[in-house]
């Protein structure tokens, strides 16, 4: 039970009336990198808003790491060691990339106020280590060069790849990427798959991230959760899901649908 | 390190402003002394409108509020200044950090409307708790003494401003660039994400309110000496005009811009006097104009002219969009 990082057990979100997730249960294993996959709209992003505690869940239960953290706050599920990036870019945009870099350690830091204000010898220091750990943890995601830009300057690729970095350097123990692979460049696409498992295997993340490149998917994934119209309707290793008539109907098979339809 | 950089610009107006009882006037001494008060307010509502990006409008009244207290204390119970001045100050801190705490849930325009209505009540106050504050006619407050020192009570007041706007513009720049500092730019610049990564919202906001009521309630305070006489009048709407005006003019989320813009709009009014009349009109085209040709303020203009100027989280927006978060009606960020 405890090597559960994660445990969504019977959550249901509604938006005004309209069940946008449907008691979804969902049980992720440390260590492992879980694919959340489905049709646009089918509810992917509210989860993840559910697990980070943006929504709360009108029922039903979420454990990190064992304990509930059902009805906390955004920032203290943050501080329990879940960290997120988001389907659009959210570097801050008054800062430079190392500036973000060093904002993402916020939680892992302490000077208040008055350290910072008269800049006590320990605060001085702080802030040295978390400029030293910003580069470091640039440099992990291959970012390094970009440490004095601004965020506005990169491109919509780089911009979410420093937004991960900036989730890992406060070592979260759980991550949720929201389709991190869009935007990126045909080279790091192609070793994006190798980022993620630099993650979880260096850092000891898990991940679960959403994603509609299918090859990354099944290739970097150890588990796969199909969600359509706010429910689970297939949980399992990557090939077996593929292969899975529902998922082909419901996922797969719109879009094929789709796509015959148009031609 | 260039010549025309932060440090050496305040450095040199620093020395600048230590001369100036030796070469001025009675009134260009009064002037200088009400830009570094100017400069206190700046600063501590750039933090909290520049950098945590909070809309408010309360920095008027926390204003009054610290030359009410201060003036207060000294009539009614006979403090003397330097017990009446720090304990004005932590009144219109505590007045700050109690008006965020329904703000804490507002944003956008619910804020300022929130804000506004709190100045609005403290205006009230100050004109007909008669028994308090001695209605909307205003009241004399003692002269401090500089004795045993040499000095006459408007330079002595002079240094002691110089002194608090320094120590308080050297706390800002550091507080700024600090964690305190970029957890404040992430909440303006993003909430959803600044709370992703475990900046508590609330109590930033909080922090940015006391921090600008500290100010407020400095300048408050020294205020009420400069002119040894307190009415409402000096802390209503025009007054928060004026107080927005130096820090939109100086660069938001800039301390340095903060300094800058003081000087630049108290001046400018200043010289506006002679233009009687026509003041607030001359006034707002100044505004007008500055917004059209300066979109991110003095600041702004200075970075981009000298590459040396290194100005740490300084609003990345110009000035037409710099709050977008705000003025979107209370809008909810997108969270997807
Ligand atoms: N804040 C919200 N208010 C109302 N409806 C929402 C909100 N967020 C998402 N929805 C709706 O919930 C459904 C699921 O959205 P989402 O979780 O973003 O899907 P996905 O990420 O799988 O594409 C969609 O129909 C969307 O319109
Ligand atoms: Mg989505």
């Amino acid at each position: 039970m405890t090597d559960l990082a994660l445990a969504v057990r019977g959550v249901s979100v509604q938006f005004g009336g309209v069940h946008v997730l449907d008691s979804v249960d969902l049980s992720v294993r440390s260590g492992e990198i879980r694919g959340l996959i489905g049709p646009n709209g089918a509810g992917k992003t509210t989860l993840l808003n559910v697990v980070s505690g943006i929504h709360a869940p009108g029922r039903g239960d979420i454990l990190l790491d064992g304990t509930s953290i059902r009805g906390h706050k955004p920032s203290e599920i943050a501080r329990r060691g879940l960290g997120r990036t988001f389907q659009t870019s959210r570097l801050f945009r008054g800062m430079t990339v190392l500036e973000n870099m060093m904002t993402g350690l916020h939680r892992r830091t302490d000077s208040n106020i008055f350290s910072a204000g008269f800049r006590s010898r320990r605060a001085m220091a702080e802030e040295r280590e978390a400029e030293h750990a910003a580069r470091k943890s640039l440099d992990f995601v291959g970012m390094a060069q970009f440490a004095d830009r601004r965020g506005t300057e990169l491109s919509f690729g780089q911009q979410r790849v420093v937004e991960i970095a900036r989730t890992l350097i406060s070592e979260p123990k759980v991550v949720l990427l929201d389709e991190p692979a869009v935007g990126l460049s045909m080279n790091r696409l192609a070793e994006f798959d190798l980022l993620l498992r630099r993650i979880r295997d260096e850092k000891g993340v898990t991940l679960i991230l959403i994603e509609h490149v299918i090859r990354l998917v099944m290739e970097v994934c150890d588990k796969v959760t199909v969600l359509s119209s706010g429910r689970v309707i297939a949980d399992g290793d990557p090939n077996q899901v593929r292969n899975d008539p529902q998922v082909i109907e419901a996922y797969l098979g719109k879009e094929l649908r789709a796509r015959y339809s148009a031609s | 390190m260039p010549m025309f950089c932060r440090r050496n610009v305040l450095s040199g107006l620093f020395i600048l402003a230590l001369g100036v009882p030796a070469f001025s006037n009675a009134y260009q001494l009064f002037v200088a002394n009400l830009i570094l008060i100017y400069v206190l307010l700046a600063i501590g509502l750039n933090v909290l409108v520049g950098y945590a990006g909070q809309l408010a409008f309360a920095n008027a009244a926390m204003f009054g509020i610290g030359a009410y207290a201060t003036a207060l204390l000294q009539v009614h119970l006979s403090w003397p200044f330097y017990f009446a001045f720090p304990a004005g100050t932590l009144i219109a801190m505590a007045v700050g950090l109690l008006i965020s705490l329904p703000a804490l849930r507002l944003s956008g325009l619910y804020l300022a409307l929130s804000t506004l209505a709190f100045a609005q009540f403290t205006q009230w106050v100050f004109s007909h708790w008669d028994n308090l504050t001695f209605g909307a006619g205003g009241f004399k407050s003692p002269p401090i003494s500089f004795a045993p020192l040499p000095v006459s009570k408007p330079v002595g007041l002079y240094y002691l401003s110089l002194i608090v706007a320094t120590c308080v513009t050297l706390f800002a720049q550091n507080v700024v660039a600090s964690r305190i500092g970029r957890a404040f730019v992430s909440i303006r610049d993003g909430d959803v994400a600044a709370q992703s990564l475990g900046i508590d919202l609330l109590g930033h906001k909080a922090l940015a309110f006391g921090i600008s009521g500290f100010t407020a309630g400095l300048a408050g305070g020294l205020y009420s000496q400069l002119l040894n006489f307190v009415s409402p009048e000096g802390f209503d709407l025009f007054q928060m005009v004026i107080q927005k005006a130096t820090i939109v003019v100086g660069g938001l989320g800039s301390i340095t811009g903060s300094v800058l813009g003081a000087g630049a709009i108290i001046i400018i009014l200043e010289l506006l006097r002679e233009a009687k009349g026509a003041q607030e009109i001359v006034f707002g085209g100044v505004l007008i104009l500055f917004v059209t040709f300066f979109r991110r303020g003095i600041v702004g203009s200075l970075q981009q002219h000298f590459r040396g100027w290194d100005e740490p989280l300084h609003s990345a927006r110009p000035i037409g969009s710099a709050l977008p978060s705000q003025v979107r009606l209370g809008e909810k960020e997108s969270l997807s």
